[in-house]
């Protein structure tokens, strides 16, 4: 077995999967109130990446920040994140909330339509070509070891970002008001707003959070992967699915477990499977089969009976 | 979740019931009393003929359209309205009977056009008769969507959706990339062309017929089309078709009166992806080829569009949203057209929208009076606002040049505004009042200022699909059952 | 056969979470015999249904009928071996007509495939005939409420009453032997209850059904039972004549009790 190829494999499956563990947080705290598949938030985690460029460059550009490198971080991630926050809110008030009590296919329609208006809407105004986030001018090319694992500081920088992000997502969810009307509205949307929870308010946030978390993981791939484009958000939006239905949808941990699942299986696939550098794709898309096959309720859900 | 959740309760606490009290009947009459003038009793009219009677009405009509224009515009209106058509009669079936959301769609009419390309083109050698390749294209397509149901068999609610839509990105990835797969005891075989594609696909060939030119291609589809229909009318006043509503209406009762209702969701399904690759095969021969970037997402919103424009489970409506989304884009593409479409819209949108007519002409005269001021001021401060052209040549585009904005160099401009455009747009329905109708002025030429700037300038590309979703999302706001479907009642 | 009873459930069992809301219930339902089953809110009654309906499946126990255990089998096969249940909720087909709510029911006795009924084979209109027949056949069974041009409305249009008697009708197109109804005569005023009440025995000479009945009429009960079932928190608490069980002392109780309870 060749151990420094698995050991490379593994780490970049763990930055991906922390990346697709970001986005299947959003997907599925959204599922879990609201019941619905958000096909636009794989555009948000686009437009993130895009704020996050628009900031590096307002901030003089990769080669000549105004200011040290790790300010010039903070400032991409902070825009992004309250950038992707509100237009998660916006797109929640003007393209789902009309539609709770409508059929339930349409505000699926609706999220499609979103999905689409965004990733045209950066086609327009971005346009076709990459751009590049330049992140070794930003931060440098150095590497950290750790036995055989070898992280690039972009690498390591989402891994750790990601599981701040997470734990501080857990401990909100877990321990504040809102996050406990989160969860209760999760549970029982009537009962909560007879209990004088602000249904409507809890939705607002959860879709803040959620979105945030995208915008986040879309500036880190901005950094890892280094260039970013207006079609990224349909894979990743697919993947970060596929990670929450493997956790188990409507479940924060299974999410989390989830994306680091499809990270590594991605990850592994491309380097061990035939042709796997191909057809990767293809077999997250088997993984996601097989769990529905084996355990639809995925790794940390509950069963719930189908409603519709 | 309670463990109950969606099915009658185990603690019989289900309260008043809110249904079937006299003022709920009142307030649904009065939805069914709508129709009513002219319009209600042509309404009527069309909803007592016989289903035959209005497919051969509706199909009578599109076969004079060839008469009366040249092959240049039946070829870029008419086929792919009908290919269109089609698409969505058989995605009705899904979404509309069944109430499956079936995101890999257009994967079944890009595999359709791919088994229709291995049967009969020089590149595999192959050159099989039509009569017999459409059945085999038909078939396969069918099983293929029971392989790719199965799986989803226990899950056929939003797990549907995510599993489809991956399963069209997996068959992407595989045409694209099948020309170089090494297959046990097979070797290296070809099967799709990769990224090229399969080229030189041959008409049907009908026992020595061959079924090719504009508008031999035309009357195939119109032929394929109504018998699709008729059959499916038939379906619908069936035992099948009975099944199908019955559990898109209420899945738990309908298992409950002893329909199978996984069994007939796959069945649904199968038979959408059957109708998908009947098109893809006909598609085959129009384009003459198969190419991995035909079947994108793209044109899965452009079904999808085509079938809630007509509404759902309303084969006619279909025609009608096949129509307006196929042709539209197609007018739009020269600005000679685009432009009277697009401010027709907005005019047509205030006039409905605005009342009464005092408040319509305030805002309309506040419009006009708005834009000449910003276009003084730029010109006398700013003058490389005011330096570009309008597109296009006529009295209008000329008019243009003195109202609205045209910088020098649109681009950063009018990606900026296009940006504000859109959170201006957000955020209009907050203000309330004395805002509103001040801030409508402003906002109306921010968004024509956006749409001659920048719009209209990428009218062949982004734009298109821009408006299609956007579509989407007020549609469903505004009518969710569709432009042309009925109002469903739903207990909430 | 007289000795194997019509249904038959055996220590049935079933809990939600920690509750548990059918504690190992005996029940036997012989042919062509009306029993009642009657208890405060909470006491189990719809969750008696859905276990017999296999709606969801007991955790422990065995449901059987005609000695046969239906336990695991999907809802329209249990509908198919012959037991059809009206929903206490109401849950019609509101977007299909009064008579395709009823001609949908059909779906498990009938055979024409999809092929077929889109050729419209010979076979195929005659099946379509018999299902027409049929249908006005259990809608006449209402005399005139659902006759007519009520046939082509929808059953959103239909007042709460008729509802009530769709989902009968619609639940004797499934060609049961055994009925299940629940709450028939909820919602509906003396005269509709009235109706309601003489339906049921007709049901049962001129149907020739089993009926097992959710009732908290209880005019309507003692009007139609042979035997009365008192549940209370998923445990049988009495069972007997209509006399016998509304003058048992635990059945008051868990009545009085309860309402106790709520009032405080």
């Amino acid at each position: 077995m060749n151990w420094s190829l698995f050991f490379d494999l593994t780490v970049s499956g763990l930055t991906l999967g922390s990346l697709y563990a970001l986005v299947a947080l959003g997907y599925s705290m959204v599922y879990g109130i609201l019941k619905l598949l958000n096909f636009a938030h794989g555009d948000v985690y686009m437009i993130g990446a895009f704020i996050g460029w628009f900031a590096l460059h307002a901030l003089g550009g990769p080669v000549n920040p105004d200011f040290a490198g790790a300010a010039v971080l903070v400032v991409m991630f902070l825009t992004a994140m309250i950038g992707c926050g509100i237009l998660g809110v916006a797109i929640e008030r003007f393209a789902y909330r009309p539609l709770r009590n409508a059929p339930r296919i349409a505000p699926l329609i609706s999220a499609l339509g979103v999905s689409i208006f965004l990733q045209n809407s950066a086609l327009l105004v971005f346009g076709a070509q990459f751009r590049d986030y330049q992140t070794f001018n930003l931060i440098g090319v150095k590497t950290y070891s750790i036995g055989n694992l070898f992280f690039s500081v972009p690498q390591l920088l989402t891994v750790v970002a990601a599981i701040c992000l997470m734990v501080a997502l857990t401990v909100f969810v877990a321990r504040s008001r809102l996050g406990k009307a989160m969860r209760s509205t999760a549970y029982d949307r009537e009962a909560a707003s007879m209990m004088g929870i602000d249904v409507d308010r809890v939705i607002s946030v959860t879709f803040f959070i959620g979105s945030a978390l995208a915008g986040a993981a879309g500036v880190m791939f901005g950094l890892v992967f280094g260039q970013i484009f207006h079609f990224m958000g349909f894979l990743a939006g697919l993947k970060g699915f596929t990670a929450a239905v493997i956790g188990g949808i409507g479940s924060i941990p299974g999410a989390m477990i989830g994306g680091l699942v499809v990270g590594l299986a991605e990850s592994y696939a491309t380097g061990y499977l035939p042709q796997g550098s191909t057809f990767q794709n293809l077999y997250v898309f088997a993984l996601l089969i097989l769990v529905i096959l084996i355990r639809p309720s995925g790794l940390f859900g509950t069963v719930v009976v189908q409603k519709a | 979740m309670s463990p109950d959740d969606g099915i009658p309760g185990p603690a019989e606490s289900a309260g008043a019931p809110r249904i079937g009290v006299d003022e709920w009947v009142a307030s649904v009459e009065e939805k069914r009393e709508r129709y009513s003038g002219l319009r209600g009793v042509a309404l009527r009219e069309w909803d007592r003929l016989p289903a035959a009677a209005r497919v051969l009405l509706c199909v009578g009509l599109a076969a004079l359209f060839p008469l009366v224009t040249s092959d240049g515009n039946v070829f870029r209106y008419g086929l792919f309205t009908l290919v269109y058509g089609l698409l969505a009669i058989g995605l009705n079936v899904v979404v509309g009977f069944a109430g499956l959301l079936d995101l890999g769609y257009v994967a079944f009419f890009g595999f359709g056009a791919y088994t229709y390309g291995i049967l009969a083109s020089p590149q595999y050698n192959n050159h099989w008769q039509a009569e017999a390749a459409i059945p085999v294209v038909i078939v396969a397509t069918g099983v293929l969507g029971l392989l790719v149901g199965l799986p989803s068999r226990r899950l056929f609610g939003d797990y549907l959706a995510i599993a489809t839509l991956f399963f069209g990105q997996a068959f992407y990835v595989f045409v694209n990339n099948a020309n170089r797969i090494k297959f046990p005891f097979f070797g290296h075989t070809n099967l799709t062309g990769g990224s090229n594609g399969i080229a030189g696909i041959e008409p049907f060939n009908f026992f020595g017929y061959k079924v090719q030119g504009t508008r031999g291609l035309y009357y195939l589809l119109l032929i394929s089309i109504a018998i699709v229909l008729i059959f499916l009318f038939a379906v619908h006043d069936s035992r099948t078709g009975r099944a199908w509503r019955a559990l898109r209406e209420d899945p738990l009762a309908a298992e409950a009166m002893s329909i199978p209702v996984n069994r007939l969701k796959l069945l649904a399904f199968v038979f959408g992806a059957a109708v998908a690759g009947f098109t893809g095969a006909i598609y085959a021969t129009i384009a003459t080829a198969a190419l991995p970037g035909d079947y994108n997402v793209g044109l899965l919103i452009t079904i999808y569009a085509i079938m809630i424009l007509g509404g759902f489970g309303s084969m006619m409506g279909i025609f009608v949203g096949a129509i307006v989304v196929s042709s539209v884009p197609e007018l739009l593409r020269s600005s000679a057209n685009a432009r009277p479409l697009f401010y027709g819209a907005i005019l047509l949108a205030i006039l409905v929208k605005i009342r009464p007519w005092r408040r319509l002409a305030l805002e309309l005269g506040g419009l006009i009076a708005f834009g000449f001021a910003v276009h003084a001021i730029a010109s006398a401060a700013y003058p490389r606002l005011t330096d570009g052209k309008a597109i296009g040549s006529g009295l209008f585009a000329r008019a243009l040049d003195h109202w609205m904005l045209f910088p020098r160099n649109p681009e950063h401009i009018a990606d900026v505004a296009y940006i504000l455009m859109v959170a201006a747009i957000v955020i209009f329905p907050q203000a309330t009042g004395l805002w509103r109708a001040l801030l409508l002025p402003a906002l109306l030429y921010s968004v024509m200022f956006v749409w001659e700037n920048l719009l209209l300038q990428q009218i062949g590309g982004a734009t298109r699909l821009i408006l299609l979703g956007a579509l989407l999302v007020a549609l469903m706001n505004a009518r969710p059952q569709g432009l042309f479907g009925k109002a469903y009642v739903e207990i909430v | 056969m007289a000795d194997t009873p019509l249904l038959e459930l055996d220590q049935a069992d079933k809990s939600f979470g920690g509750l548990r809301v059918i504690a190992d219930l005996d029940l036997v339902v012989n042919e062509h015999e009306i029993v009642s089953v009657i208890g405060p809110n909470g006491a189990g009654k719809t969750t008696l249904f859905n276990l017999i309906t296999g709606i969801y499946p007991p955790d422990s126990g065995e449901i059987r009928l005609d000695g046969r255990n239906l336990v695991g089998l999907q809802p329209h096969v249990i509908t198919g071996l012959g037991i059809a249940r009206t929903f206490q909720t109401l849950r019609l087909f509101l977007n299909m007509t009064v008579k395709e709510n009823v001609m949908a029911a059909q779906y498990g006795h009938t055979k024409v495939g999809v092929l077929r009924s889109m050729v419209k084979t010979p076979a195929a209109r005659r099946e379509e005939k018999e299902i027409h027949r049929r249908a006005e056949e259990k809608l006449s069974f209402f005399g005139d409420r659902l006759m007519g041009y009520r046939w082509d409305q929808f059953a959103y249009s239909l007042s709460y009453a008729n509802r009530r008697r769709l989902e009968i009708a619609r639940a004797m197109a499934t060609e049961p032997r055994l009925l299940l109804l629940d709450e028939p005569a909820a919602g509906m005023n003396p005269k509709e209850t009235h109706e309601i009440t003489e339906l049921i025995g007709k049901l049962r000479e001129d149907g020739r059904y089993t009926i097992l009945v959710i009732e908290h009429d209880m005019h309507v009960v003692e009007g139609i039972s042979d035997r009365v079932v008192a549940l209370d928190h998923g445990v049988k608490i009495a069972e007997g004549s209509f006399e016998s069980v509304a003058t048992d002392e635990r059945v008051i109780e868990a009545y009085l009790g309860l309402r106790r309870a709520t009032t405080k």
